[in-house]
């Protein structure tokens, strides 16, 4: 087994891009699109092979054991390459909670199921009337005999029409004296009877968001993932990485690189106000980079990151959607025209990058409630 | 475990705020400014003890050697504090283009002591009151035109002037109390002015000539732009903590301000657009120590002034916004911000002006690959 952690950053960074590089199927390179397990499925097959399905998870769990600085790194990597993600829900959000706090058995049984993809998960927290107040959450579980039955609606919940089975945050005590203090993690399978999913077509005509209704849904009690009415502490703990990796500079950097081509393409560039503005986004994205490369360092350096990593999130979402926006004035009279644009010896597709910049301002905690975060927790403002 | 490069760092910041502190803040720089603008010579020579003035003058020539990063940190301080001691403008401009030229000239040990300070005057003004081409000339010893746009001219000892000498660009330097020599103060927002300088047969002292005038001139340039962006950064910070502090205690409605959302929101922005700051303008020093190709320094340099004028402009303006009424009044500080931001945000140029040269630096380095 390689202990990757006794690498140099560098030597690390060489075997994984040789790797992607080498391996990763080229038409699958920057899918525009969420990919159903099948599309992927011979690429997960060689990475399931190679070991590498788990950056984060540790070595004796079939993970790659990578500490922080590491892990920042394989993403880096991953993200340069155009590396789909693949249906990695299992491997971001359950594996890591069932590790924590999972017991013997729930990790015999689960854990390699997830790395193998013989199931694939989809994550159940968002509900009408629970988004940014995910605590208001109100799909219910109650215990019948060695079973708990479930009752209620989940939403945007992505890709569950291609997942075997759902993670999902419910309410098993309704008279909690806080809204946070009834809640349980839960795992179900998806194929029953009680189980409905419906697609969500959104604005780009995609639909990798669904509905799903549970209507006395069933899952045996022991696919209560820690103790009862205690999820909600357990689900945030989890969020601590994922929230500088939702602020790394990589979709801004990706989308900077298609404007300027497209741009040059276009002969915006005559135009001094685009130059301007153009400047204006490329600057934001480089001192992003910068910013983003201190919180890096203090990974790097063991330390936890604080609730000022927030930050990242929400400059790099807004910039990246700033510089959507110019491509699509750069197109002109395309900047409507559904479909890629042909430049020169390239494609570029103004509208689906624009569409995909919408929603970085709304998931992973909408930059409001980011906003809110820091406002809080950074500069201390009271209320 | 911080390098003893780091720690150098972290000690020089130390001291430099710890004499800022001790000698006032801010109050010090609105106690100068009503007493009309000029800086305290004292407090230069406290600065060179602590070493400021020769922090990126190598050790060979009596500084510290420290870089432009140091002195980005020095920057930074004396921008919290707003003080109108000549720091930049020493380090970036007369000791940038002295150490470049004639790095055994007297003036050298002199202005790393304090005991002198330069100002640097090279641009001129045309006709319609934009800048134009010198025709400002030195021959036989004298030195005959006008300079405009002259920081710090008010308590200068003299003056390093680029002039048109008989083979291209000289520098010269006239003492202050040189015949034939006038300077027209022009009132700035912060209470300094910018000098407006006349030389009619003024008598005045070779130190250089040649293309090597030209060259030291632009890098000396790049230098004080992004100290200066340093200095922005260093006040766009203080701005931020000053309202910060404001709109936790201020009361209406029966709470503090800071917990009405759209206060908190736009309280996070200026946080976060100060952090940018503070990263992006860090980052650009840094590289600018490692980098000798002077066009990628001066691209560094414009990405770093960009930011900064950006970052302040925002900052003191919506501080004053936050502040209410009374932030339009000249009794509290965070107009003393305000007014700084403005000068230094016009001084070498402003975000848009920067921008363009970074696109054009970006543009010649794309096509030259």
């Amino acid at each position: 087994m390689n202990d990757w952690n006794a690498m140099t950053d560098a030597e690390f960074r060489k075997e994984v891009r040789q790797f992607f590089e080498a391996e990763y199927p080229e038409e699958l390179r920057h899918l525009p699109h969420r990919p159903k397990f099948a599309e992927i499925e011979h690429w997960h097959r060689k990475l399931h092979a190679k070991g590498w399905v788990a950056p984060a998870w540790p070595a004796e769990y079939g993970g790659m054991g990578l500490n922080a600085a590491k892990l920042l790194i394989f993403y880096e990597e991953q993200q340069r390459w155009g590396v789909n993600r693949g249906r990695d829900m299992g491997v971001q959000m359950v594996g890591p909670l069932i590790i924590k706090f999972g017991t013997q058995e729930q990790k015999d049984y689960w854990l390699p199921r997830i790395l193998s993809c013989e199931d694939i998960w989809c994550q159940g927290y968002s509900e009408p009337g629970a988004g940014s107040d995910l605590a208001n959450l109100r799909t219910r579980a109650e215990i019948d005999g060695d079973e708990f039955v479930i009752n209620g609606q989940k939403i945007w919940t992505t890709m569950a029409h291609d997942a075997t089975h759902i993670f999902m945050l419910v309410r098993t005590n309704p008279d909690a004296p806080k809204k946070q203090q009834g809640i349980s993690f839960l795992l179900a399978p998806m194929d029953q009877s009680g189980v409905d999913v419906r697609t969500i077509t959104t604005l780009s005509g995609e639909t990798e968001f669904c509905e799903v209704f549970f209507d006395n849904a069933r899952t045996p009690r022991a696919n209560l993932v820690g103790e009862l009415n205690k999820g909600w502490t357990m689900a945030k703990a989890l969020l601590s990485f994922e929230r500088i990796f939702i602020g790394s500079p990589s979709l801004a950097q990706n989308a900077l690189g298609q404007l300027e081509s497209f741009a040059r393409g276009r002969g915006a560039f005559d135009d001094p106000v685009f130059r301007d503005r153009f400047a204006q986004a490329a600057l934001d994205v480089e001192d992003h980079a910068a910013l983003y490369a201190r919180f890096a360092d203090q990974l790097k350096r063991g330390e936890t990151l604080g609730a000022d990593v927030s930050m990242l999130k929400i400059w790099v979402t807004e910039c990246f959607q700033r510089i959507t926006e110019l491509m699509i004035e750069a197109a002109g009279p395309d900047g409507g025209t559904i479909g890629p644009l042909q430049v020169g010896n390239i494609s570029v597709d103004v509208l689906a990058s624009f569409y995909k910049a919408r929603p970085t301002t709304i998931y992973g905690g909408s930059n409001e409630i980011q906003r809110n975060i820091l406002s809080k927790a950074v500069l201390g403002l009271p209320g | 475990m911080l390098s003893s490069e780091q720690d150098d760092l972290r000690l020089l910041r130390e001291s430099a705020r710890m004499l800022f502190e001790r000698a006032g803040g801010s109050g010090r720089a609105r106690k100068l400014r009503d007493a009309g603008g000029d800086f305290d010579p004292e407090m230069v020579r406290e600065l060179a003890e602590a070493g400021v003035f020769g922090v990126a003058v190598p050790e060979d020539n009596g500084g510290l050697g420290m870089g432009l990063a140091a002195g980005g940190i020095i920057a930074g301080e004396v921008g919290r504090v707003i003080a109108p001691e000549p720091v930049v403008l020493t380090i970036g401009l007369s000791l940038g283009l002295l150490r470049r030229l004639c790095p055994d000239h007297p003036k050298v040990p002199q202005l790393i002591s304090g005991e002198t300070v330069l100002a640097v005057a090279w641009q001129e003004r045309g006709p319609g009151g934009a800048p134009a081409d010198a025709t400002c000339r030195y021959a036989g010893g004298k030195l005959t035109g006008a300079k405009a746009w002259v920081v710090g001219a008010a308590g200068s000892q003299g003056f390093l002037v680029v002039a048109q000498g008989d083979d291209g660009q000289v520098l010269v330097l006239v003492e202050a109390n040189a015949d034939g020599f006038v300077i027209n103060k022009r009132a700035q927002a912060d209470g300094s002015s910018l000098g407006e300088l006349s030389f009619s047969g003024t008598p005045a002292a070779e130190l250089a000539s040649g293309r090597a005038v030209q060259d030291a001139l632009a890098e000396a340039v790049v230098d004080a732009t992004a100290l200066a962006a340093a200095e922005l950064v260093g006040l766009s910070e203080r701005a931020f903590e000053i309202t910060l502090d404001y709109i936790k205690t201020r009361e209406q409605f029966d709470k503090p301000i800071g917990s009405f959302q759209v206060i908190q929101h736009r309280a996070v922005d200026l946080h976060v657009m100060c952090e940018v700051a503070q990263a992006g303008v860090g980052e650009a020093l840094a590289q600018m120590d490692g980098e000798t190709d002077p066009k990628i320094r001066a691209r560094l340099a414009s990405r770093a002034k960009a930011r900064a004028v950006t970052a302040a402009k925002k900052l003191t303006r919506d501080a004053i916004q936050l502040h209410g009424a009374v932030g339009y009044t000249d009794e509290f500080d965070v107009g003393l911000y305000l007014n700084r931001a403005l000068v230094l945000s016009a001084w070498l140029g402003d975000d848009a002006y920067h921008r363009r040269l970074w696109f054009e630096a970006r543009e010649e380095e794309g096509a030259a690959q």
